[in-house]
């Protein structure tokens, strides 16, 4: 009798693993497809777009780039001078200097020949107060710059501050050591200019990673594949993750996050929802999911919109121990963020976000890693207790890794019919040789992170964001 | 008992899921294969097509540099010139060098006015361009035919004003969009004669596009702003709203006091914000006075205020 209690839990976890793994491999086939029918119809088009008609109308409105930095001393003066090389004809640039203990400001005062201002805010939503205050530039070319010194309240702190301060109908927000692209922001805009039946909240786009890239004056002029293994194998997987992932999800209007690297917001809603969570370490995410459920709560008609234009560029994680402190919080924010609106869950008064994204979020970002830990320790049980069935075993292997691998190339092949960034000569066959090594090189680590993400949450509440060592784009580049 | 056949017997005394499982492994590795391939193919054929763009760029912009400096200052073509359109006209037969083409004097026509951008569009009509845009009309792919208008706006080609007029009203909203504009490119303020029965909603950015091609008009003669202000279609009267501001209408000041009234807040509020703009400090004084909605009232105490901080 026991025996067969035994056999029936095993069959039922045998029946539950396979149903997991079958319906993770069919939402990849499905977004694939998905993303594949959107990728075509965005560049069609776009073919015939001219977004230089914006740069010179009286009526293109204002953005508002908003920049937190934390002891970004190292290149906060080359940073900020890429984001006010922009070619948008309509924004400023707010640094949020958020209780640097570095020479970060002293470094922006000399710079850009700042002066401190007499500065009255409109608190709409609560932060740190001011430390030194607001700074705007004596001389006119760096007019549309505006630095704020404040209190260290973290980064969602700091761009409610941006928020508060800002006085533009869209907000820009950014991580400071991100390079932008000079034409960004016309095309990041035209979304939310373009919608005529519905509101566009929020529009993301695409991170790139700039490891290796050669960057000159704030701007990119040859993209390179770095020759870091873990970085290389970051770029296979955000080429999955925006090309395949999100592209798939804007269609279906279900995005639930947008990059906290750039991401532009229609602030008035930002702001009725009450800005960013700053008790959470997952704010970019947490702020899409409530502005999201205020609009459906308030039945309003709205988008969440993405565009997988190559604008932003980034420096990503070169060693082990930043990655997993990265993922880590990844984690713990999507964690947060999912509980946090639980009540989104199944939801059906939520339409599609409650039973489509939330679900879909639970299961196969929440929960995967999970998931796939329990059934790798249920093989060593099985190891041990000499219970393989090694043919169906090594089969199951075999499936999931193919799948990853062929999921991986789709990115690839969709990269090279799109943007085509990693042109020179050897990338191509590089990134091919990647695409069989990413699950062993990179998936583990994330697995890792990803379950010290979740050890941290539940026994580990006073870690918060954890260390991002910064070495620099431009220092990257030439060495 | 070699290899192969092997395999075969393991094959079939496997159980029917371990069959199954093995086939997907299969088709797995030639999809793999399969799209390595072509992946490469791609990037060859890419890579190819690259430096076939920058020889033809190279050779086609030399060419049509040759045919402007080639003039006579008569309106007659010199030798030269119809030498130039020939060896074009035959090359062009290729579609990658007859978008190389396009591209280049499409750059050139951003570039140049007057007299040389007269002889660009003379050169696109000769070498016959004029015949493959009017043809990309008839295609059944939207985003072919919004193309074409584009290509026919950008050089000014009057000859297919009929046939882009047919689709002012078209269903797709990127080739009504194009129509709109190639109306507005060359006719001007005459082109915007669509809005007078215009049902499907103006986007802010279309709006833009629309503005920008009236600004960069010269000596245009601007028309009666008012049957739009009245327009039941909302974002054409927020467009003419605009249109009023930047062309400083002030005789519609008694049709924009009519809309104070209007269903839509955006409206109502927009109507505020060029009365300022145009009629200042005084209007909004009476305004204020004469505002009943709550709504209204905050807004237009919120101008006023913006007004006396300025």
């Amino acid at each position: 009798m026991d025996n067969d209690i035994i056999k029936i839990i095993i069959d039922i976890f045998h029946y539950l693993f396979f149903t997991g793994s079958f319906l993770a491999v069919l939402s990849y086939v499905v977004l694939s497809i998905i993303s594949a029918v959107e990728t075509i119809e965005y560049v069609k088009k776009n073919s015939f777009v001219n977004y230089n008609h914006i740069l010179s109308s009286p009526i293109s409105p204002s953005i508002t780039i908003i920049a937190p930095a934390y002891n970004e001393s190292l290149n906060v003066v080359e940073n900020v001078r890429s984001l006010l090389s922009n070619h948008y004809p309509n924004y400023n640039v707010i640094i949020v200097n958020d209780g640097s203990s570095d020479d970060s400001l002293e470094k922006l005062i000399e710079a850009y020949d700042l002066e401190h201002v007499e500065y009255v805010v409109n608190e709409k939503i609560k932060t740190q107060p001011f430390r030194e205050g607001v700074f705007k530039s004596k001389n006119p070319a760096f007019e549309k710059l505006i630095v704020v010194d404040k209190e260290n309240g973290g980064k969602a702190d700091a761009l409610n501050m941006g928020l508060n301060i800002s006085e533009s109908k869209y907000v820009a927000c950014i991580d400071v050591d991100c390079l932008l692209l000079e034409d960004a922001l016309q095309k990041m805009i035209k979304p939310f200019m373009e919608a005529t039946d519905h509101k566009v909240i929020a529009a993301g786009g695409v991170i790139r990673i700039a490891n290796s890239c050669v960057i000159k004056g704030g701007k990119l002029i040859e993209v390179n594949l770095p020759k870091n293994l873990i970085v290389q194998a970051q770029i296979l997987e955000y080429l999955r993750a925006f090309l395949l992932g999100r592209m798939a999800w804007s269609r279906l209007n279900g995005l639930l996050v947008i990059s906290g690297a750039f991401g532009i917001f229609e602030k008035e809603t930002a702001i009725k929802v009450g800005g960013y969570d700053t008790a959470t370490v997952g704010e970019d995410m947490e702020i899409i999911v409530r502005m999201r459920r205020y609009m459906e709560e308030q039945n309003k008609k709205y988008k969440v919109a993405y565009i997988p234009d190559p604008l932003c560029w980034t420096e990503a994680p070169d060693n082990y121990k930043t990655l997993i402190s990265q993922r880590n919080r990844w984690t713990r924010g999507t964690i947060e963020t999912l509980r946090k609106h639980r009540k989104i869950a199944f939801n059906k008064n939520y339409g599609k976000f409650g039973l489509l994204s939330y679900p879909y979020w639970l299961f196969f970002e929440r929960l995967a890693p999970v998931v796939e830990v329990t059934g790798i320790i249920y093989f060593g049980i099985l190891i041990a207790f000499n219970l393989v069935h090694w043919q169906y075993a090594v089969l199951f292997i075999a499936l999931a890794y193919l799948f990853s691998v062929l999921f991986s190339i789709v990115a690839l092949y969709s990269e090279e019919l799109t943007y085509n960034q990693y042109k020179k000569k050897g990338a191509g066959y590089k990134l091919i040789l990647l695409c069989f090594i990413e699950p062993i090189i990179l998936h583990p680590i994330v697995l890792y992170a990803a379950i010290r993400g979740n050890i941290d949450y539940y026994f580990n509440k006073k870690k918060k964001w954890g260390a991002m060592e910064r070495k620099g784009m431009t220092a990257a580049e030439t060495s | 008992m070699n290899l192969y056949e092997y395999l075969i017997d393991a094959f079939n005394q496997a159980p029917v899921l371990i069959q199954i499982g093995f086939l997907i492994v299969l088709a797995l590795i030639i999809c793999i294969i399969t799209l390595i391939i072509s992946l490469r193919a791609i990037r060859s054929y890419l890579n190819i097509k690259g430096k076939e763009i920058i020889k033809n760029k190279k050779e086609f912009e030399a060419l049509v540099v040759e045919y402007l400096y080639s003039g006579t200052g008569f309106d007659e073509l010199s030798e030269k010139q119809l030498a130039i359109i020939t060896r074009i006209k035959d090359a062009i037969i290729s579609t990658s060098k007859r978008k190389s083409v396009i591209t280049i004097l499409s750059n050139l026509m951003n570039e140049v006015s007057g007299e040389m951008s007269d002889s660009i569009k003379t050169l696109y009509h000769k070498i016959g361009l004029i015949t493959y845009a009017t043809q990309r009309l008839e295609s059944k792919k939207w985003h072919i035919v919004a193309k074409a208008i584009v290509e026919l706006r950008r050089f000014k080609v009057y000859e297919t004003q009929d046939k882009v007029a047919t689709f002012l009203n078209h269903p797709r909203k990127e080739i009504r969009k194009e129509a709109q504009l190639y109306s507005v490119h060359l006719f001007k303020f005459n082109g915007l004669s669509f809005l007078d029965d215009l049902e499907t909603p103006l986007s802010e950015w279309h709006q833009l596009l629309l503005l920008e091609a009236l600004l960069n008009l010269e000596n245009q003669k601007i028309c009666d702003i008012t049957p739009w202000l009245k327009s039941s279609n909302t974002s054409v009267v927020l467009f003419a709203l605009k249109l009023v501001k930047i062309y400083t209408q002030f005789e519609t000041k008694e049709t924009l006091i009519e809309l104070l009234s209007h269903p839509e807040k955006e409206v109502r509020v927009y109507t505020l914000k060029v009365l300022k703009e145009l009629f200042g400090y005084e209007a909004e004084e009476s305004l204020i006075e004469n505002t009943s909605t709550s709504d209204l009232r905050i807004d237009a105490e919120m101008s006023l205020l913006n007004l006396v901080k300025n």
